[in-house]
């Protein structure tokens, strides 16, 4: 060394530390605005689209004020009450989910069904019900080692293709019945069966039989009342059904096993009471709402192309969960399927093993495909090659399956990448084939991260426009879609059509306020999938 | 016993030495495992070369040697957990109870039922203790008392009086040890032949170590165990037989634990076991 230096000299900050230092805040800075510059775009979009949706400038303040004591200062003493409470947020979480997905589950339950005919639907979910039901009662009596695994699936479409030749002959006759009755087979039977089967599950069967008893019982009386009232008694079944019994069943169960929480149950009501109570109030006191664009109106009729005040995006709503409903009945047994073939069994090496490294890079490609293409595709396929007609159900939600295909395969595989390979051989060591090494130990693992992929492409297909036009999907449909073969609505189209409105109105109005609604559609379908990734995470 | 010239020839010192070993009843001992010219190539890498050995009955049979000596492929031959590395070759035979297990008529998944295996790490599944034990008697379609089984095996693993409270919970709650333990409480609920171990105890703590090699000369009574380990003093402490595997997948010297750690026939062997090599 040239000079002698000592040792607290060296650890003083030298000019090339410095430089170090400050290159590495750059960066941070440059990281940090860089994030910035996404979510406050984001933010800045969405405040201008719900504005254009709700026009809160237009509404008077006494109208705030009314609100702001009913919904927000409730709301936010109970958020501030349960913060530090980790039980009454537990029990409130609960209470949410058991609310507004009892809710949600209701309303597109009844829309769905009441869009393809109760009769019908109720005619397919028995006759699929029906024979996977009796093999499971064969499974139930006898000891032996029998194959009824494989036999649930091949049974549910031998019920399917039987409900397909019945039902022209016979639906005459089931259509004697009222239509409530068919949402109770619908909906209030599985419910109960559900209720039974968890309450037999703790207490017995017994007691599992009476509380099912119980659940179908109350529904008669639903009905019955809301009959002799002159109310739609098909509605309130469901709602009976899927809406009152979960939750009534979640707050009790919360009451009972998390007391110092149980406050938390009021949570979903104290948002609830509020919007109904503050909408009673502007009512009753004739206080000036604004002139939103996100109204019952909007929700609840059909299309208006002249006056924007009573435009309604109902069928094409209906059309939009239709189609997805339908995409993903054809699009996940495919592509989890491929998936598991993909990664669980196709070899690395030989001619097999080339020929499954080419599907996979080619998956890979196509999950970059431009949506358009997508249509060609489906247009080519259902239109040209099978004959369908022009823009029906079955056409739009094949093309948007084959859209969402390589999304689902690639999340799947992913997801299935993710189990470490320990626990497989694991469960070959002990003696499980392939198969039970699959089922016991590998897809349970693997269920969080396959259905978050699987409902992010459900989200990204409920979005999807191009193909749909392509395809020649109606833009403009006075009633939803009444059968898998009838022609398809959709709400983007819906949209797109609308943007093109020479009325001022509908541009900066009805198109935000169904943009508005499309966006809520697709968060719903994200919060489903995160509540599900979380229960299965919590198990594991 | 093959006359092969990895072959140590020192076979009938056995049935004289088998009356000093500690817990070795003094009748002679029945071969359960014998494996005659075994080799294992992945790919174009010999893995073993040429491994003829006979395993006894109800013997704690350690395989140490330096790491990538094939001593963990000799294991996962026996119960053909290999055949899950696609680029792996096995040439010769693996005699388990007189019948080669690499016969076209063997099926892997009944073989495993017969010869358990525990691993490095610690392998849980991420399910509740209960459920964990439980799996192998699943599997097989086991038709007595499940409980009683999986009491009665956590209790031969030594792990019965820390988890009979929370049969419930996830096996993954458990410390590092008591997973092995329950790992191996996995493998023998199902009353397998033979337990193969792959460095059981090399991913715990010294006090968690001790319990499992505890364990080990309790198993003994019922199962035969074979058993990989890194661990000089381990293989000394708690096996009957030991084989030592050298660079290049050979099969040194194989004999009696005593013999090996006292006055071993190979001066390889020696310095491997003093330290000056490996």
């Amino acid at each position: 060394m040239a000079t002698e230096e000592t040792t607290s000299d060296q650890l003083g900050q030298s000019a090339e530390l410095r430089l170090q230092k400050l290159k590495g805040q750059v960066f941070e800075v440059a990281l940090v605005a860089a994030t910035l510059v996404g979510i406050v775009s984001l933010l800045v979009l969405f405040a201008q689209i719900s504005n254009d949706a709700f026009q809160p400038g237009t509404a008077s303040s006494t109208w705030f004020l009314v609100y702001f004591g009913t919904l927000v200062a409730p709301t936010a003493a109970f958020t501030l009450y349960a913060r530090r409470r980790p039980a009454v947020r537990t029990a409130n979480a609960l209470a949410f989910a058991a609310v507004f997905g009892g809710l949600l589950l209701s309303f597109v339950t009844y829309a769905v069904v009441d869009a393809l005919s109760p009769y019908d639907v109720f005619i397919y979910a028995f006759f699929a019900s029906l024979p996977p039901a009796l093999v499971l009662a064969y499974d139930r009596t006898t000891d032996k080692q029998t194959y009824t695994g494989p036999l649930l699936p091949v049974s549910i479409l031998v019920g399917i293709g039987v409900a397909a030749l019945v039902d022209g002959p016979i639906s005459g006759l089931v259509g004697i019945a009222a239509e409530w009755i068919m949402y109770f087979g619908l909906v209030t039977v599985p419910a109960a069966l559900l209720v039974a089967w968890r309450t037999a599950s703790r207490r017995g069967r017994r007691t599992g039989a009476v509380a099912g008893g119980v659940v179908a019982a109350g529904a008669l009386a639903v009905a019955v009342a809301s009959i002799s009232l002159g109310t739609n008694a098909s509605l309130l079944v469901v709602l009976y059904s899927a809406f009152a019994v979960p939750t009534g069943y979640v707050i009790w169960r919360s009451v009972k096993t998390n007391p110092e929480g149980r406050i938390g149950v009021a949570g979903p009501f104290i948002i609830l009471g509020g919007v109904l109570l503050g909408a009673s109030i502007v009512e009753q006191f004739a206080i000036e709402n604004p002139d939103s664009y996100l109204t019952p109106t909007l929700l609840l009729e059909s299309w208006d192309g002249l006056t924007a005040s009573n435009a309604g995006v109902y069928p094409q709503i209906v059309g939009s969960i239709i189609i997805v409903g339908f995409m993903a009945v054809l699009a996940f047994p495919v592509g989890i399927g491929a998936a598991i073939y993909l990664e669980e069994y196709a070899p690395d090496a030989g001619l097999r093993g080339r020929l499954a490294t080419l599907l996979e890079v080619n998956i890979s490609n196509l999950a970059g495909v431009p949506s358009v293409v997508y249509g060609l595709l489906g247009l080519a396929l259902f239109r040209r090659t099978l004959g369908f007609g022009t823009g029906i159900v079955v056409s739009a939600a094949g093309t948007l399956g084959l859209l969402i295909l390589p999304i689902v395969i690639v999340s799947t595989q992913e997801a299935l990448r993710s189990v470490p390979d320990d626990l497989r051989q694991g469960s070959y060591g002990m003696g499980a084939s392939r198969w039970q090494t699959l089922r016991e130990v590998v897809l349970p693992e693997a269920i969080p991260g396959t259905l978050t992929g699987t409902i992010l492409a459900l989200a990204r297909a409920i979005g999807e426009t191009a193909p749909l036009v392509i395809i020649a999907v109606a833009t403009t449909k006075y009633s939803p879609p009444s059968g898998l073969f009838s022609s398809a609505t959709a709400l983007p189209l819906q949209i797109f059509a609308a943007s093109a409105n020479a009325k001022p109105e509908f541009r900066h109005g009805v198109v935000p306020a169904a943009a508005v609604v499309l966006l809520i559609l697709m968060l719903l379908m994200n919060a489903t999938a995160i509540v599900i990734r979380n229960k299965y995470g919590r198990t594991n | 016993m093959s006359e092969s010239d990895t072959s140590p020839k020192i076979q009938t010192t056995i049935e004289t030495s088998d009356e000093e070993s500690k817990s070795a009843p003094p009748n002679v001992r029945d071969t359960v495992i014998e494996t005659r010219d075994l080799d294992v190539y992945y790919g174009d890498e010999q893995a073993l070369d040429g491994v003829s050995m006979e395993i006894n009955e109800h013997d704690v049979t350690a395989l140490i040697g330096p790491s990538g000596c094939g001593k963990s492929t000799f294991l996962r031959c026996i119960n053909r957990m290999n055949d899950m590395i696609e680029v792996c070759r096995v040439e010769g035979d693996v005699e388990f109870g007189g019948k080669n297990v690499y016969d076209d008529d063997v099926d892997p998944v009944a073989l495993r039922r017969k010869i358990g295996i525990v691993f490095q790490k610690p392998n849980p599944f991420p399910k509740s203790i209960r459920e964990n034990v439980a799996y192998g008697l699943k599997i097989q379609g086991f038709e007595g008392d499940v409980d009683e089984r999986v009491e009665e095996s956590l209790k031969r693993a030594a792990l019965w009086d820390e988890v009979k409270d929370q049969l419930g919970s996830s096996g993954l709650d458990l410390s590092g040890g008591q997973q092995q333990r329950l790992c191996i409480a996995r493998a023998i609920a199902p009353d397998p032949e033979v337990i193969l171990m792959d460095e059981p105890t090399s991913a715990l703590d010294p006090v968690a170590a001790s319990k499992i090699e505890d364990l080990i000369d309790d198993l003994a009574e019922e199962y035969t165990v074979i058993i990989v380990t890194h661990n000089m003093q381990q293989a000394a402490r708690i096996s009957d037989r030991t084989a030592v595997f050298l660079t290049g997948g050979r099969l040194v010297e194989y004999d009696d634990t005593t013999k090996i750690f006292e006055d071993p026939e190979e001066q390889r062997v020696e310095d491997y076991i003093t330290g000056k090599f490996g």
